[in-house]
């Protein structure tokens, strides 16, 4: 805090100590800066890339020009401004919305619009001229009351910077950076833990078209002159390359890129005639080589200097925000087809009473396509199911999730670049945190007695110093099963839990997932092809056969099955 | 039939040829290779300025197709080898490299011919008679080359034993490796394949637009619209895809303006993603 305090003291003195040239210079600079910190939360922080951000921070700029050439010294513009920005982002936000409604269209789909946008933007900012004024732009737009000064106009500036990157850096300590970060590493992974992940990306996008919005409303007044090139393809991917260049992953790389390779610009490419030509090789460069960028340089020197916070007390979290009570599900007569191949064919089951009920079949009987199903992310074409007389069809899947459904997949799928406290947090959060519950970063110490339960299991849970991608397989199986244990969900979907583990593992988890049937009333499902395992593990037991219940009963009944036992040793019937 | 008909027709069939021809290296590149080259739009763009080169030099029209060609497939090589190959495995880094690229190819051409629009005049100038209306010759030939490397492009695919090897490549790299197929130099040469349909397309389209270095943003936001309505993997598709956008453009626009046009081509685009996200000629 007194290093942010420091830098910041030195980032208002600076114009005393550089001129006015340079004050004006930086100025500008920094503008650019609030919308480059969009980028790295978009393209660092979320995984996916706007190409077209100069759309935002040229609404913004009309916006706020338009609003300072009408009322030109009025107060009505302390509201005006901010109130330009903000529109930035809304937009944003809804294109966002607009945008991610399908799940899986945040690669190139995303980036491809946001480019279109601009220069759609360009074309509107250029063509409308009543309005913008065309080619030539709005012109004459006075300054802010009082602050006209290059010095003033400098501070303002900086001011807005600085405010800007304190707001992302408590945003990414709060539980929504947290997301943030997951969804670039898996997004379906925290849809399965009940958080509306398109929604999460929109918002994401949405603050960006803010910072850029913040950029472009103060950008009018500094400037005095908007033209339609700030909307256009130009700014975007100055923007782009910034972020980028000075480090996406950091919070301040982009303000590190914005400032050194705008500075560089501005005093260089006059005098070089391939300066931009040598800009965009750097940039193949680094997006090649360097990822991390120029603020990679100095993570050994964070590393050694920064000091692990102390392990603060826990807090307890709520209770989950569903009904509680035994499970009831219930499956009848699904039919799933994906294009010509049926893999679902008239499955039945039903679920009503707490117990571990284990799946078996051979492969491609449809086990984990159940499980899929299940979760709403492959569509029934008919028949029903509903969870506790609640029909599931047509739901999304993290608000199935949210009615007490959790999963764990075969493959662990944990978040590997989070911490492993991260990753314990995610589940926490899941189905407890409000929305606005995400803003607040004390949320990273929830703790319940599940979790202690787990903990005094497995002391590793508790490692904050470790991030997931640290553990060994068998230890990453058993951070995901914990997960899913730990949003306490009422029926419990796990596909294969011991695969790959020891037998001294294995009996670990059996142990765990018995403690959670038992102790925790929670219907189990477990896929399992390993017969030692289902005879130790299950109640009852669901024989699948191409897509439908060929048997259920007991493990003896079910062994007893002629059947079951046709499909897997082939015996005559 | 009415002239005016015909001739309406004609520019219909011409807009599609054109964009269809446009889009159709994109669509080999991203259908193949799953690498969206951000940077097609600027071969396009490199194929055009071979054509002002030829034409400038006061050499007959054709001669840009082999330099173009060249020219063009020597960059796709050089590209594939050293930027895209590194990335096959991270889809969304070749996005952003090949972003990269093509501002890199901007600014070249930028550097190198300046940011005017340079105007070439039509290889074969005058009118035929279609059918009763008259129709610009180049326009027409346009339209026959076109089908012409489609067709082509189609039947060898789908006939010869490379066509075959390359759909194997496509379909699972590592099978087609254990198979003994030089999985690396067939992804080479699709990609050279795609950046040299760029640069005939932009020999192609050269005398009927103007050339600049920005021409290529254009060519590449609407070829990629084309390939998300038509969906990867057909002809059929290409071709629904460059009737549906290069149409709602032309309608859009001869009723408001431009803009209009470039709008209703964005919204489409979003509808489709929502409601046919891999286009209408889906491959299963």
């Amino acid at each position: 805090m007194r290093a942010a305090s420091a830098a910041v003291l030195a980032l208002l003195l600076l114009p005393f100590a550089v001129g006015d040239f340079w004050a004006y210079q930086l100025g500008l600079l920094y503008l650019y800066a609030i919308a480059a910190l969009g980028i790295g939360l978009c393209w660092g922080r979320t995984g996916f890339l706007p190409l077209g951000q100069g759309t935002f921070f040229g609404l913004a700029a009309y916006l706020s020009g338009l609003a300072l050439i009408e009322l030109d010294g009025s107060a009505w513009l302390i509201v005006l401004l901010p109130l330009a920005a903000c529109a930035s982002g809304l937009l944003a936000f809804l294109i966002g919305v607009l945008v991610f409604r399908r799940r899986g269209e945040s690669g190139p789909y995303f980036s491809m619009i946001t480019l279109a946008l601009s220069l759609l933007a360009y074309q509107v900012a250029n063509n409308w001229e009543s309005v913008t004024g065309g080619f030539n732009g709005l012109k004459g737009i006075p300054g802010l009351p009082g602050l006209d000064s290059y010095t003033a106009a400098y501070e303002v500036a900086a001011v807005a910077l600085a405010v800007s990157a304190f707001g992302i850096a408590w945003l990414y300590r709060a539980p929504l950076g947290v997301l943030w970060a997951a969804l670039a590493h898996n997004e379906r992974r925290v849809v399965l833990f009940g958080f509306d992940g398109n929604r999460l990306k929109a918002v994401a996008f949405g603050v960006s078209g803010l910072l850029a919005g913040i950029g472009g409303a103060l950008y009018a007044p500094q400037q005095g002159l908007v033209t339609p090139q700030l909307c256009g393809f130009g700014l975007s991917a100055d923007l782009v390359i910034w972020a980028a260049v000075g480090g996406r992953f950091r919070l301040l790389g982009p303000v590190l890129g914005a400032v050194l390779i705008g500075a560089l610009t501005s005093g260089l490419r006059d005098r070089f005639q391939f300066w931009e030509i040598g800009i965009a090789i750097v940039f193949i460069a680094v997006v090649l080589l360097f990822p991390q960028g120029l603020i990679g340089i100095f993570a050994p020197l964070e590393r050694r200097l920064g000091r692990r916070p102390a392990p603060a007390a826990g807090i307890a979290a709520p209770a989950r925000r569903d009904p509680g009570g035994a499970a009831k599900l219930l499956v009848e007569g699904v039919h799933v087809r994906v294009g010509e191949v049926t893999i679902l064919d008239g499955l039945s089951l039903a679920l009503e009473r707490p117990g571990i009920y284990c799946v078996i079949g051979p492969n491609g009987a449809g086990k984990t396509s159940t499980f899929n199903m299940l979760s709403g992310e492959l569509a029934a074409q008919a028949g029903r199911v509903s969870f506790d007389g609640r029909p599931l069809a047509r739901l999304a899947t993290h608000r199935i999730v949210r009615l007490g459904i959790g999963r764990k997949f075969q493959i662990p799928s944990v978040f590997p670049a989070l911490s492993i406290a991260d990753n314990v947090a995610i589940a926490l959060w899941s189905a407890r945190a409000t929305r606005l519950d995400l803003l607040r970063p004390r949320l990273r110490r929830w703790t319940s007695p599940v979790f202690e339960a787990l903990v005094a299991r497995y002391p590793f849970l508790a490692d904050a110093g470790r991030t997931a991608a640290e553990l060994s397989h068998g230890e990453r199986q058993i951070l995901e099963l914990s997960m899913a244990l730990l949003g306490e969900p009422r029926l419990l979907l796990l596909d294969e839990p011991c695969a790959g583990l020891s037998p001294q593992e294995t009996a670990q988890v059996i142990a765990v997932i018995r403690w959670a049937s038992e102790r925790r009333g929670a219907t189990v499902v477990v896929i399992e092809h390993d017969m030692s395992l289902v005879r130790e593990l299950a109640d009852h037991v669901f024989v699948l056969h191409n897509g439908s219940l060929l048997a259920e009963g007991t493990v003896s009944e079910i062994q007893g099955n002629v059947a079951v036992k046709a499909i897997y040793v082939g015996a005559e019937k | 039939m009415e002239p005016v008909l015909v001739a309406q027709a004609l520019n219909a069939l011409y807009g599609i040829a054109s964009l269809a021809i446009l889009a159709l290296g994109l669509a080999v590149v991203l259908g193949l290779l799953g690498v969206l080259n951000l940077a097609h739009g600027e071969l396009v763009m490199i194929g055009a300025y071979c054509a002002y080169v030829v034409q400038a030099q006061g050499w007959p029209y054709l001669y840009a197709v082999p330099l173009a060609l060249v020219v063009c497939g020597v960059l796709g090589y050089v590209v594939e080898r050293w930027l895209v190959r590194p990335l096959y495995q991270r889809p969304f880094d070749t996005l952003v490299v090949t972003w990269g690229l093509s501002l890199l190819l901007r600014k070249c051409a930028e550097a190198m011919f300046g940011l005017g629009y340079k105007s070439l005049t039509e290889p074969i100038g005058g009118t035929v008679e279609v059918l009763g209306a008259t129709y610009p010759r180049y326009r027409l030939m346009l339209i026959v080359v076109s089908v012409l490397v489609l067709g082509a492009l189609v039947l060898w695919y789908g006939r010869s034993r490379t066509g075959t090897r390359i759909k194997a490549m496509a379909g699972n790299p590592e099978l087609a490796r254990a198979l003994g197929i030089p999985v690396r130099r067939y992804a080479s040469a699709t990609f050279v394949v795609g950046t040299c349909l760029a640069g005939l397309a932009g020999v192609m389209i050269a005398p009927l637009a103007p050339v600049q270095p920005f021409m290529g943003l254009d060519h590449i936001l609407m070829s990629f619209f084309v390939l998300v309505v038509g969906g990867l993997g057909s002809v059929g598709g290409l071709l629904t895809g460059s009737a549906v956008i290069g149409g709602s453009n032309s309608i859009v626009s001869a009723l408001s303006d431009g803009t209009g046009g470039y709008f209703c081509v964005l919204l489409l685009a979003i509808v489709f993603l929502w409601l046919r996200p891999r286009g209408i000629h889906a491959r299963s």
